[in-house]
């Protein structure tokens, strides 16, 4: 145990809480007691990586079998790393203050590109090689990692052991079960990861060989020892009898998101073509509204949360919202907690439901409209239409809302600058209807914020084929979006440095030669690249030209149908067929409507077997 | 209603938590317990909770004090026993009571402060410490929500133990506490290990709060 080297290094740091555990709700467990330890590391700082779902559930995923713990990590701030590299701390779990690398498995979960770096100086602070094939064949520790990343894993395939694709609540069992039975047995590394590669949605990287055309593209991805050529993500089908979090961790320093969250469905049925979670969730699966309504009674008494917030990509799509409402409104009226509700769309935002979230403390409204004009929402089917914006719009109003934030993307296929102008004329428009209403807000004026983000094409989405705009054609967006903007006193716009978008794309769609490149950023000091106070795209494009490859080839290179994607091998259940039926129809601007009304033969049910909804049922409704 | 005053102990792994996080943990503690605390009534109605003396972040205790009301049918046993329940390990109540001092009455705090010796002895660094502590004022700045002022620690703290160790010191000091005035002994601390000569140096290595005192010197719990 550290805890005496720790501790006197603890006063000298910002919020040292974040880094000696012993929150209400951490699970410890005698290690005499325990056949398989897993660190479950997120490689991030403590306040964003314990708001994250995802890691609440495995947690609890795993220490519900006795045999098995599993612990926090998180990323030490600057401070507190300098300190630990000075006094030889390593990298050590929250539960029982115990190097990393002494456990059986060091599992990442990966949301986002930007934190690549971030992994390797944990790895480096745990004191375990950096690089998989440098491990050698003692079994411990396994390095993986799961999460929406993975669905490309590439870039990262030097430097894991294994990668965990599609839902974790039954695979991560799984495997740590094999790797129990083999460690029992006296296997080596690689006879673990040979068996492991035979459960479906394991990917082990070191069993597959990829080649490279002459101009930079893939050739062939060749698996060997057995692997299977197309790894299969996992699903969970039965969502309402799913494992999920009863109690969370309670942490004392306060985090980004610090309140009770149930989650309410997965995967989504709108089929936006932009949103990578709206392909990779797929199918639909929604729990009951009695279920939500237990699970989240439950969390409130077991954790002492004074907020509850429902956790989905689209909350308001689930087919019983009201029963739902209801039920959570009544419980969590009477025991004083406040209710949130993020990912509600425009199109289906009706009245009554707005009159029960009236009920609760409203915080201002947020709208995602992503495009200005109707014809590059339907390129992106984002069904969304201007009335049901405006619609939705005055009802806040009517609500007592004055302030709305819009959030748009530029740099979308097809994109022009007459798209970008019509942000702020739809802006505008909104503003016109706060004032053509009788019954405005009192002393209240109308605010609209437009935020514009740089659009990054995703794999695994129709737009997984198109360039990213470059630099020059983003700044020259900006400019004309700055221009439109200004004399308009009740918008506002605002958007950030295309720099962290372009490093975002070349990742997101990158093969495993940028592994070279990620390792030579992370030596020459990139760390924390998410955080604008410490991204440093000079380094980055230092890092590129020194390992002889070129950022705009994987960000702004138009992707031919024919061409071989790094990420071809993984089958997260959609066809390529089918996004390039999408793409070819966002071309022409043309919709597809959502699931519920009718089946866009997206590839799930050939895998599933089964229609994702009772569509006779969809139709009396 | 049953007014109730908590005497609680914060250590180990507690001890990092802020004065800030430990009313939000409290609060927490008690909707998981499912102990019935009063709620304040107004426009925002809260969990009622009252601390009369926050302890510096890093600091153990075994005599911190909190206030609150049962709304309901419990004994403040009951109470005490499901918020121990409910409560981390190394942050545990140890004593539930009716308040009878008024929160106005503290008046001083007993601490004890080790200190580690890094470079030089602990007979040098007792030497520095007996002339430190000789001086006949020992002024420093203090923080306050107004601004800074001046502070004389040498009129202000009560040495009341002074042991060598083999390797620090270890200290037992009375510092003026309460609403009005509150003096931290890491000023003090800091004032000394600013006052070394070079070639011996300490850091705080523990420290602890004994007793919450009245102006007549008896426990305000």
């Amino acid at each position: 145990m550290l805890f005496e080297k720790i501790e006197p290094l603890l006063l000298n740091v910002q919020k040292p809480a974040r880094y000696i555990g012993g929150e209400a709700g951490s699970v410890m467990k005698d290690k005499k007691d325990v056949k398989c330890r897993f660190a479950f590391v997120f490689p991030d700082r403590y306040d964003v990586g314990m708001s994250n779902l995802g890691m609440k559930i495995l947690y609890t995923c795993i220490n519900n079998r006795p045999e098995y713990w599993c612990e926090r990590v998180f990323a030490p701030d600057s401070d507190f790393e300098q300190a630990m590299r000075e006094n030889d701390v390593p990298l050590y779990a929250l539960e029982s203050l115990e190097p990393v690398r002494d456990f059986d498995f060091i599992g990442f979960t990966i949301g986002y590109e930007l934190c690549y770096t971030n992994i390797l100086n944990l790895l480096d602070l745990a004191g375990v090689p950096l690089l998989q094939k440098d491990r050698g064949e003692t079994l411990a520790p396994i390095v993986c990692a799961g999460g929406s990343c993975c669905c490309n894993a590439e870039p990262l395939a030097d430097f894991f052991d294994l990668f965990f694709i599609g839902e974790g609540e039954e695979l991560d069992l799984e495997v740590m079960d094999l790797y129990t039975k083999m460690k029992e047995q006296g296997a080596t590394r690689s006879e673990f990861l040979r068996a492991a590669a035979q459960i479906e949605g394991v990917y082990v990287p070191s069993l597959y060989d990829v080649t490279y055309n002459e101009d930079g593209t893939v050739s062939a991805i060749t698996p060997k020892d057995g692997a299977p050529a197309k790894v299969r993500k996992r699903i969970i089908s039965d969502f309402n009898n799913v494992t999920v979090p009863e109690e969370f961790v309670v942490p004392f320093a306060e985090i980004v998101h610090d309140r009770a969250v149930t989650e309410v469905l997965r995967g989504c049925i709108r089929g936006c073509r932009f949103c990578q979670a709206g392909f990779l969730y797929r199918p639909f699966r929604e729990k009951s509204p009695e279920v939500i309504c237990e699970q989240s009674r439950k969390l409130i008494a077991n954790t002492g949360y004074e907020e509850l917030s429902l956790c989905s990509l689209s909350t308001s799509d689930h087919s019983q919202i009201e029963e739902m409402m209801d039920g959570l409104l009544t419980f969590t009226e009477d025991a004083h907690i406040n209710l949130s509700l993020p990912s509600l769309r425009v199109d289906n935002f009706s009245t009554a439901l707005m009159n029960r979230i009236r009920r609760v403390r409203s915080s201002g409204l947020t709208f995602a409209p992503e495009a200005g004009t109707q014809r590059l929402r339907d390129v992106i089917n984002k069904n969304v239409t201007e009335e049901e914006l405006l619609r939705t719009c005055k009802i806040a109003f009517q609500g007592g809302q004055a302030a709305v934030k819009l959030y748009f993307m530029m740099g979308l296929p097809t994109e022009t600058d007459d798209d970008i102008r019509g942000i702020v004329e739809l802006a505008q428009r909104v503003v016109d209807s706060f004032f053509e209403m009788d019954e405005r807000p009192k002393g209240k004026s109308v605010q609209i914020t437009c935020s514009v983000a740089t659009f990054v094409p995703k794999p695994f989405t129709p737009f997984e084929f198109h360039p990213q705009d470059t630099r020059e054609m983003i700044e020259h967006k900006q400019k004309v979006l700055e221009e439109a903007v200004s004399g308009h006193k009740r918008i506002r716009a605002n958007w950030h440095s295309p720099d962290t978008s372009i490093l975002e794309a070349v990742l997101a769609r990158g093969d495993r030669r940028l592994g070279k490149v990620i390792l030579e950023a992370w030596k020459r000091g990139c760390i924390f690249d998410a955080w604008s106070e410490h991204f440093r795209f000079d380094l980055w494009e230092e890092a590129f030209a020194a390992c002889g490859l070129d950022m705009a080839f994987y960000a702004s290179r138009p992707r031919s149908y024919e061409e071989i994607f790094p990420w071809d091998h993984m089958d997260f259940y959609v066809d390529k067929e089918f996004l390039i039926r999408e793409n070819e129809k966002a071309k022409q601007a043309g919709c597809t409507p959502h699931c519920r009304m009718q089946c866009a033969n997206c590839g799930v049910t050939k895998v599933t077997k089964k229609p994702c909804f009772d569509y006779k049922k969809e139709a009396e409704a | 209603m049953i007014p109730v005053r908590a005497t609680f102990e914060k250590r180990r792994r507690a001890k990092y938590i802020s004065h800030l996080d430990l009313m939000r943990c409290m609060q927490r503690a008690f909707r998981r317990a499912d102990v019935p605390i009063w709620f304040t009534e107004g426009f925002n109605p809260h969990a009622y909770l009252m601390f009369p003396l926050a302890l510096s972040l890093g600091y153990e205790s075994g005599c911190e004090c909190m206030d609150f009301r049962i709304d309901g049918e419990m004994s403040m046993q009951t109470a005490m026993q499901r918020l121990n329940a409910v409560l981390p390990e190394d942050l545990q109540l140890v004593k539930v009571a009716p308040p009878v001092r008024k929160h106005t009455d503290i008046a001083f705090a007993d601490y004890r402060v080790c200190l580690d010796v890094s470079e030089g002895t602990a007979e040098e660094l007792r030497a520095a410490w007996d002339a430190f502590i000789a001086q006949p004022e020992i002024l420093v700045e203090k923080k306050t929500k107004r601004g800074t002022a001046m502070v004389d620690l040498k009129a202000n703290a009560q040495i009341l133990m002074v042991q060598t160790l083999q390797d620090g010191l270890w200290l037992k000091l009375r510092m003026p506490a309460g609403t009005s005035v509150n003096v931290n002994p890491s000023l003090l601390m800091d004032a000394f290990t600013a006052s070394l000569p070079e070639g011996l140096r300490t850091g705080m290595l523990r420290a602890e709060r004994l007793a919450i005192l009245c102006a007549d010197g008896t426990d305000f719990v």
